[in-house]
């Protein structure tokens, strides 16, 4: 189950780095930044 | 004056500011507030317990992101319009129940995402049209909306501000259901009825239909609808039979249940479709970041303590009035941060009044109406947007509903220790 959940983490961090890197607005890309930190700490079992 | 209340003081200032002066994101706003509580402190800048407190919603995020992606498969598939379509051609002769049905369409997606804008954007934004070519001013329709969504992102499986408030007291998320299904359907069903139905006593079908795609259904058929049915099973089975089925969590039902759906009706882009779905749910999760650290830093700064210290200082009388003024106040800020600032520490001060399932599903409800509240009011501005009016007029409409849910979430607290079978 602990490798289902990370890959589930892994398909919606991909996701989200890709709005993050398209989005335009700094602000908003600071935004999905500070939610993109916790999710590769968590894939990385780093957290 | 205490430090713990100039800290709070600060911090509320700093996001005040943030958010309304200089117009940042909800989220940086709550970390700047954050950051300058911890400054004041004495604590420096804490990034161990600001990226610490991220990680009490990192259950809530999976959750909202995985429900955001199954929303969009099944709106995409055509299952959304296809069940608008039926619940209209079977039920215009019986105008309040097909009110009442469409506004468990508008609540579905805040149900199962626990997000009221999911809500008004995705069922919303299709039910809109139903409900304007069926007489209903634009102004009453966008009231309907935002009270609809709103009762979907408080009602069961998933609501939010009950997980923080549960999270705050290290209590589990279950036994909600009940007590939550028992608050948000009496509300829609109330609000839909009284704002609605007097525009409907005569429905023309034939206009109506107009609005609607008649032929997804016929050509799909009944397997548009798998989808809903999987998730649906997978959550009663996992509950009803933990000895067979191993608990499968949340986000991997969602998973499951969007996996069945790129195959059960129309064929769509799915990445892009996932893709425009994750940038609508970001700032949402972002939000919920901002709250952790924010909430985090309450924590250690004392500033948590001080407020549950001195709510306990309330009579019960204030402390009922705080609940139904000043928590659903606060959703102008945020309802989340409502739900952990306040709901937490008036979840502490009513524990031995009854119930406290029920205590914490009642503060839940009465702070999602908190997302009526301008000038955030998600689900209001959006709802708003739809229809295309000013949220003010649709507001106006919005007032007699919120009244009334507010007052059956009063009473609802009051009676707790009477409802307790619910959980």
């Amino acid at each position: 189950m602990l490798y289902i959940y990370l890959a589930i983490v892994l398909f919606l961090l991909v996701f989200i780095v890709w709005n993050m890197i398209q989005e335009k607005n700094v602000l908003l890309q600071i935004d999905a930044a500070l939610v993109v930190v916790p999710l590769v700490l968590r894939l990385l079992l780093i957290k | 004056m205490e430090i713990e209340l100039i800290v709070f003081l600060v911090m509320l200032g700093v996001f005040l500011l943030g958010n309304f002066l200089f117009k940042l994101p909800v989220s940086l706003s709550m970390a700047a507030g954050a950051v300058a509580g911890a400054l004041v402190a004495g604590e420096g800048i804490p990034l161990r317990h600001l990226f610490e407190g991220t990680f009490v919603y990192m259950d809530t995020i999976l959750i909202i992101s995985t429900a955001m992606v199954f929303m969009t498969v099944i709106q995409e598939s055509g299952a959304l319009e296809a069940l608008n379509a039926v619940i209209v051609s079977k039920f215009y002769k019986v105008p309040a129940v097909l009110l009442v049905l469409l506004m468990f369409i508008i609540m579905f997606p805040g149900m199962i995402t626990g997000s009221s804008t999911a809500a008004v954007l995705s069922a919303g934004a299709i039910v809109a049209p139903i409900l304007l070519q069926m007489g209903i001013p634009a102004p009453q329709t966008g009231a309907i909306l935002a009270i609809g969504a709103i009762m979907g992102m408080a009602a069961p499986p998933v609501n939010i501000p009950a997980m923080l408030i549960g999270g705050g007291v290290d209590m589990p998320y279950i036994g909600f259901e009940g007590p939550l299904a028992f608050l948000t359907i009496p509300g829609a069903i109330f609000t839909v009825l009284f704002i609605g139905l007097r525009y409907c006593k005569n429905l023309d079908y034939e206009k109506i239909k107009g609005g609607l795609d008649l032929e997804i259904g016929k050509k799909y058929g009944i397997k548009l609808y798998i989808p809903i049915v999987v998730i649906v099973v997978l959550m009663v089975a996992c509950r009803m039979l933990p000895n067979l089925i191993p608990n499968l969590g949340m986000p991997l039902i969602f998973m499951i249940g969007s996996a069945v759906g790129l195959f059960t009706g129309k064929r769509f882009n799915a990445v892009k479709a996932i893709r425009e779905a994750m940038k609508t749910t970001v700032p949402v999760l972002g939000k919920l970041m901002g709250v952790g650290m924010f909430i985090q830093i309450m924590t250690l700064t004392g500033v948590r303590g001080y407020i549950v210290i001195n709510c306990f200082g309330f009579g019960l009388v204030v402390l009922y009035a705080a609940i139904c003024i000043v928590m659903p106040a606060f959703g102008a800020v945020s309802s989340y941060g409502a739900a952990s600032v306040l709901g937490v520490p008036f979840l502490l001060a009513l524990l031995d009044t009854g119930d406290q399932v029920v205590i914490a599903a009642a503060l839940s409800f009465i702070c999602s109406l908190g997302d009526l509240m301008p000038p955030t009011a998600l689900a209001g501005n959006y709802a708003a947007q739809i229809v295309g009016e000013k949220y003010s007029k649709v507001l106006r409409y919005c007032v007699i509903p919120f009244i009334v849910c507010v007052l059956f979430g009063l009473f609802t607290l009051l009676k707790s220790r009477s409802l307790g079978f619910l959980t």
